[in-house]
């Protein structure tokens, strides 16, 4: 095995260094080249709703049996720790807030990583390695414009939205067994709730979180697939690569994002 | 005739780096218009890049690459995107739209850049599929294709525009005898029929030698020699002579670079 020596060890150091700020710059450049001007090619608006549909639509699934039973478990978990305090009826007022202040931005957006931030590096790194994006290129026609863009803009779209059908099946999960299983008194399950639900501090803030989220994930995960290495190693290290960082910047944005809402200074 | 209307294609002074590499150190190439030329050069010396180039997909460390006496690397992206309209590219892989029939794959080009009725549209797509001899495949999908299919079907829609200029990557590569026949014959015939110029780049020498009309060998990041194939064939260049005629070991030698074998083999333990 070749042996490295501390200054080579050093300079591979600094060149990983300079190899992080050049991919961060090209990020930035693609999203901006991607998002600003018209595309000349194609229907947008075509394009964009038949990315909806893979995107968001066909992410439906994961988010809505995740969520009812992510509504569940918070039920069943809150009842029984708050039942041994007499305060049994909280349940719904628990699981709303905790919904829609974290768990449903959250979850979502690593569901959503997982599903569509996946399936999205793969299809652009396979376009790339079977030579589509260039064969758009020799057409005349943008692939930032073309391909990208749609994509980045129903990320944008559809994660909001998957988020709050994710909090809405939650509530509703929980409600299943609160009410109908353990018995918890239906006015109270959702008088608590209405009365401790603010539209502002918890439902915009989540949605806030949701659209940063999703701003986030579509972008690394669209990157990942234009910039990976055209082979089939390539495209399985960029999705991988889409899923580990997607995950570590939502749990890092969410933190900042929480201080900054919730944070009492 | 004056330079400027004899060659449609010319590189002057080029020069390409990847990374510490240079892959081509002050080439200069001129594709006479009308004609079919041959890139030829051992693997990895840099054919497809050259392409790449001639296509301004790449940049030119230095030099100039001129299409029809533009020069590309001044253009900005919106110009090339016009640019590239006079242009067809055949992928080595065909590249074609996975998600999209053959029949919207041909279509692609004239749906994107054109306002004409849905019928012409597949009047020209026919005519075109009919010239590679693939009217009756228009219904089928890119993965229900062989691979000589895939870029006859990947050359109609080069040529859907009605392109000045076509390049070809590699279009001979992992074809069998009857589909490497029709290619063959297809850029000849295509190229005289439509009076473009066609610049294919290829390692597979007997196949270009026969429909070129001009080559240039290209190697060690310069142009190793250029000519007809005949004049190439009796060429008393080694390099050319090694590639022209396929003898394992010369120039380039059959071994990677290593210690000494002798050494190498008793120096252990």
């Amino acid at each position: 095995m070749r042996r490295i020596s501390p200054l080579e060890r050093l300079r591979l150091f600094g060149r990983a260094g300079i190899d992080v700020v050049a991919t961060l710059g090209r990020s930035v450049l693609f999203l901006v080249s991607a998002l600003c001007g018209r595309s000349r090619a194609g229907k947008p608006l075509q394009l964009l709703i038949k990315q909806l549909f893979a995107v968001g639509v066909m992410s439906l699934a994961i988010i809505v049996v995740s969520g009812i039973f992510i509504g569940m478990v918070l039920a069943l978990q809150g009842y029984n720790i708050l039942v041994s305090y007499g305060s049994e009826q909280a349940v719904g007022q628990m699981v709303a807030l905790t919904l829609l202040r974290e768990l449903g931005p959250v979850v979502t957006a690593l569901l959503f990583a997982g599903r569509a931030g996946s399936a999205l590096t793969a299809e652009i790194g396979n376009m790339k390695s079977t030579e589509q994006l260039s064969s758009l290129e020799m057409i005349g026609v943008d692939p930032l414009k073309y391909i990208v863009a749609p994509r980045l803009w129903a990320g944008f779209i559809s994660m909001p939205l998957l988020a709050m059908i994710f909090c809405v099946v939650g509530i509703w999960g929980a409600a299943m067994v609160a009410v109908d299983w353990l018995g918890v008194y239906e006015g109270s399950f959702w008088a608590n709730m209405q009365n401790s639900v603010s539209f502002y501090d918890d439902v915009l803030n989540g949605v806030i979180k949701s659209i940063v989220f999703a701003f986030v994930v579509t972008w690394i995960a669209v990157f990942q697939g234009y910039d990976c290495e055209p082979t089939s190693e390539g495209i399985s290290r960029a999705t991988t690569r889409t899923v580990v960082y997607a995950s570590l910047a939502v749990l890092g944005l969410d933190f900042i994002l929480t201080a900054l809402m919730f944070g009492d200074f | 005739m004056s330079a400027e209307h004899e060659y449609a294609i010319e590189l002057q002074g080029v020069s390409f780096q990847r990374g510490a590499r240079s892959i081509f150190d002050k080439v200069d190439i001129r594709i006479p218009r009308g004609k079919v030329t041959g890139i030829m050069g051992p693997s990895g010396c840099g054919k497809t890049t050259l392409l790449r180039l001639i296509a301004a997909e790449l940049r030119p460390s230095a030099g100039d690459v001129r299409v029809a006496g533009v020069s590309l690397p001044k253009l900005s992206r919106d110009e090339l995107f016009d640019m590239r309209k006079q242009m067809g590219v055949l992928f080595q892989s065909g590249a074609l739209f996975t998600d999209l029939d053959v029949f919207e794959n041909v279509a692609f080009p004239l749906r994107v850049h054109t306002q004409l009725p849905e019928e012409m549209i597949r009047d020209i797509v026919l005519m075109k599929l009919q010239a590679v001899g693939l009217r009756g495949a228009l219904e089928l999908m890119p993965d229900e294709l062989s691979g000589g299919m895939k870029r006859r079907v990947a050359l109609a829609r080069a040529i859907a525009l009605d392109p000045q200029i076509l390049l070809y990557d590699e279009p001979f590569v992992g074809q069998d005898p009857i589909a490497m026949g029709v290619l063959v014959r297809l850029i000849r015939l295509l190229n005289d029929a439509l009076g473009i110029t066609s610049v294919v780049v290829s390692h597979d020498l007997a196949e270009t030698a026969s429909i070129a009309d001009y080559l240039y060998v290209v190697g060690d990041a310069q142009v190793l020699g250029q000519g007809t194939p005949a004049e190439l064939m009796e060429s008393d260049n080694p390099r050319i002579r090694q590639f022209m005629k396929g003898i394992p070991d010369g120039p380039v030698p059959f071994h990677f670079p290593a210690p000494d074998y002798r050494e190498d083999l008793l120096g252990r333990g």
